[in-house]
């Protein structure tokens, strides 16, 4: 006991407040990375999909009215920028849901993607939470930065985690489906293996799932979007872009600056929440001090116009998905 | 969190101090975590006014006031986590950050989570508590002068007005709070102290005595180190906290009790506890195991606790209040490198070592299932053999016998403070090693003993054979041995 020999002086705690912000906080990836070889690099604990019965986003009393806000981003080679990225606009995303008021309880979780053919962390999934507690979960992130080299990654997995493995009180109590955007420049692959699903999540499938069966599935409990980078390496590869307009019709985002990744996906979630049109929300990014308008608006006008990029093929059931706005149960 | 790779701790282990503080919960916390395992040190009472001296093996010396005690263990930094219960003082913590930044862990403030529920502790809670403390004269309560009871009083008094952890993030919110915290103790400062915790059950504490007048930034003996600082230049230091160190809500805590063991550092000691504590010399917060067992029983963990209690192998007392063992020789060899007279709380007094006032602290605090002994090099370093107190009495020799209350009555406190005040010790020398003594003594296995400042001075002693009895055969230590 005794008494603090640390000075209380508020301009000094604000200058070492400030002067500390800003750095790297992916303590687990760097230890790993740089105590192991690759053939040993582990998930974290806490992001660990490996029997975990649900991730749960619940109402509490500081929180009453809860919704399911999910960020999954690809971690492989191209993309492994995004998770640092994220973390750095953080305030940002929970700042815009709060302050104006698009979305009352927001509860965010993050998880990342890897390839479940190749890599030795494919999925990390974190909790959702209301607040910095996030940044734990990114700060435990793996970032591999592996992948197959094949145009493909396993986001069909991450898919299957989501549908399976979530419960959602916005869902459960007043029937309003959760938020998931995948953030990624690869395609999935064309089915979730039932081995990949026993050896990364431990659940005993009897066959495998075809990737259109889950991404219908778990639409029944999230609005999904898809967020491909524009200034990523695959995005000049036609066949991920035409992909993923297959699959997502108009829920596919193409983002120029993928530093406004977070920025998107506050206004996207507030489109979709009837609490903005776009050019109220691109305002508020300004008013917020976000240079990220104009890469943002361009994302997004397509999906305010409530018309999809031209989709390349047709007669595909979910190919429009859900609008925004809609809740269709 | 980070990504420790150890042998998973066995359990959750409580350390909590056994006497009036100083008795080396960093260094037994600091032995804890660099066994490994341990996912976080967290605290449950107490503010900033702690003051955990550690010194590593290395010689890197640091006084743990917010950040926990596993800061320095070897491998990797233990993080910490400040529960609701903790008064939290956000400029305190990032001096204190800024000096493990000198000592070479990276980035300390990323290792850091709080409850937003926490209250903070502000200048304007110091400066009303070191006037109070000040107004008191020779009556002094050994007050820190940090404003830790101060903020405590306030919540108590104005719940829906007590500045929280969670406010540093929302300024305006913040700055009408902190207007009216200003206001309210703008009389106090002028020197017409009114009673504080008024609401708190039992009966009005501090009686505060008229003050000599002290105007804000008044310079006389108690000498306010410096005049009130700006309200804005703190809202944007506590923004600035809010935005760098992790908040967090409720289901934080249930979460990391799952994912691994935890160390719960206490802070002071059990004999200063609000309730058990010798009024009206005692802190404003539970010293004692329930605040960590509550927080592990609201998160489904209510039997997993092992409970570490600590002392020196002497007694200490920094402040002011009864010690019946203190004693000016003792006082004199036992100097204390880290515990110097401090302004506010006075000299560091030592006495002799106090069975009586130990059974009276493991009762109080409902028991422990282990003990550490630091400082067993004292009856070295003094040149003579150690006493302990078996016994008090009064000045009449009438036996005097102490027992913890069974329900929070101040009043009842007060009188045993009157009580210990008059009492004198029963000394007797200690026979035999003091730490293994000691823990026969309160029946307790050893946890580790210390014979000197760091973790690397701990060891578990080999018990010696019993003396009486015949000579056993088959000893479960002669495994040990090579035959």
């Amino acid at each position: 006991m005794g008494s603090s020999s640390w000075s209380t002086d508020a301009y000094h705690a604000r200058q070492a407040y400030q002067d500390s912000a800003g750095i790297s906080s992916f303590d687990y990836h760097d230890h790993v990375t740089t105590r192991a070889p690759r053939h040993e690099w582990t998930v974290h604990p806490s992001l660990d999909p490996y029997g975990v019965t649900v991730r749960e986003s619940r109402d509490s009393d500081a929180h009453p009215n809860s919704l399911a806000v999910s960020v999954l981003f690809d971690v492989t080679g191209s993309m492994g920028r995004v998770p640092r990225t994220l973390q750095t606009k953080l305030p940002d995303l929970f700042g815009l849901l709060l302050r104006r008021g698009y979305v009352a309880d927001p509860q965010i979780m993050f998880g990342s993607i890897g390839d479940a053919t190749c890599d030795q962390v494919p999925l990390q999934v974190g909790q959702f939470e209301s607040g910095n507690e996030l940044e734990d979960d990114l700060g435990n992130t793996l970032l591999e930065g592996g992948g197959g080299g094949q145009v493909t990654e396993s986001y069909e997995l991450a898919m299957y985690f989501m549908a399976r493995h979530t419960a959602m009180d916005c869902l459960e109590k007043r029937g309003r489906r959760g938020y998931l955007f995948i953030i990624g420049d690869e395609k999935a692959y064309g089915a979730v293996k039932a081995r990949e699903v026993r050896e990364v999540i431990g659940d005993d499938l009897a066959e495998d799932i075809p990737f259109p069966t889950i991404l219908a599935e778990l639409r029944r409990k999230f609005e999904v979007y898809f967020i491909l980078p524009t200034g990523s390496f695959h995005y000049r590869s036609d066949e991920v872009r035409e992909f993923w307009e297959k699959h997502m019709g108009q829920n596919l985002i193409l983002l120029d600056d993928l530093d406004a990744a977070s920025e998107t996906i506050a206004l996207t979630v507030g489109l979709s929440e009837e609490a903005i049109d776009l050019d109220e929300g691109l305002k508020d990014l300004a008013e917020a001090g976000s240079d990220q308008a104009d890469a943002v608006g361009k994302a997004l006008r397509p999906l305010a116009r409530g018309r999809g990029p031209v989709s390349t093929s047709s007669g595909i059931e979910e190919l429009a998905g859900d609008g925004p706005g809609v809740d269709r149960l | 969190m980070n990504g420790r790779t150890g042998a998973r701790a066995p359990e959750h282990a409580i350390v909590i101090d056994l006497g009036f503080g100083d008795a080396g919960k960093g260094v037994t916390v600091d032995l804890l975590c660099s066994r490994g395992g341990y996912g976080a040190v967290v605290r449950a009472n107490g503010g900033a006014q702690a003051a955990h001296n550690v010194v590593a093996p290395d010689g890197r010396h640091h006084t743990f006031s917010q950040f926990g005690a596993g800061t320095l263990a070897p491998g990797d930094p233990v993080p910490t986590h400040l529960s609701r219960f903790v008064v939290v003082d956000p400029f305190a913590l990032a001096a204190e950050a800024r000096h493990l930044t000198c000592l070479g862990v990276p980035d300390p403030l990323s290792l850091v989570t709080v409850d937003r529920r926490a209250l903070i502790s502000t200048p304007w809670h110091a400066a009303a508590n070191q006037t109070r403390e000040r107004a008191r004269g020779r009556d002094r309560h050994g007050s820190c002068g940090m404003g830790v009871g101060e903020t405590m009083a306030y919540a108590l008094d104005h719940p829906a007005d007590a500045p929280t952890v969670g406010d540093c993030a929302s300024p305006e919110l913040l700055r009408r709070k902190l207007e009216r915290l200003a206001d309210r103790l703008a009389s106090v400062l002028a020197g017409e102290s009114e009673p504080v915790g008024v609401s708190s059950p039992g009966e009005a504490p501090s009686p505060v005595g008229a003050a000599e007048a002290a105007g804000p930034g008044a310079t006389d003996t108690g000498r306010r180190s410096e005049p009130l600082p700006d309200p804005e230049e703190c809202l944007a230091a506590y923004r600035a906290f809010a935005e760098r160190v992790r908040l967090v809500d409720e289901r934080y805590l249930p979460r990391l009790l799952d994912r691994a063991p935890v160390v719960f550092e206490g802070a002071q000691g059990v004999l200063l506890d609000e309730w058990h504590g010798f009024h009206p010399y005692t802190t404003w917060s539970t010293t004692t195991t329930v605040n960590p067992l509550a927080l592990l029983a609201e998160a489904g963990h209510a039997d997993g606790a092992r409970r570490i209690g600590v002392t020196r192998t002497f007694a200490t007392r920094h402040g002011a209040g009864p010690m019946v063992t203190e004693n000016v020789l003792l006082t004199e060899r036992l100097a204390d490198r880290h515990n110097r007279t401090h302004p506010w709380q006075g000299g560091f007094r030592v006495g002799h070592l106090d069975l009586v006032a130990l059974r009276y602290a493991l009762e109080a605090t409902g028991g422990v299932d282990s003990l550490v002994v630091t400082h067993a090099d004292a009856p070295a370093r003094l040149g003579r053999e150690l006493h302990w107190c078996v016994g008090y009495e009064l000045a009449d020799g009438a036996p005097l016998r102490i027992a913890p209350g069974d329900s929070p009555d101040l009043a009842r406190q007060a009188r045993l403070a009157g009580l210990l005040t008059a009492a004198r010790p029963v000394l007797e020398p200690v026979p035999g090693e003091v730490p293994t003594t000691v823990a026969d003594a309160l029946n307790l296995p050893l946890e580790a003993v210390f014979t000197g400042p760091t973790r690397d001075d701990a060891h578990l002693p080999v018990r010696r054979l019993p003396r009486v009895g015949a000579f056993p055969r088959r000893m479960p230590l002669a495994r040990h041995r090579v035959a």
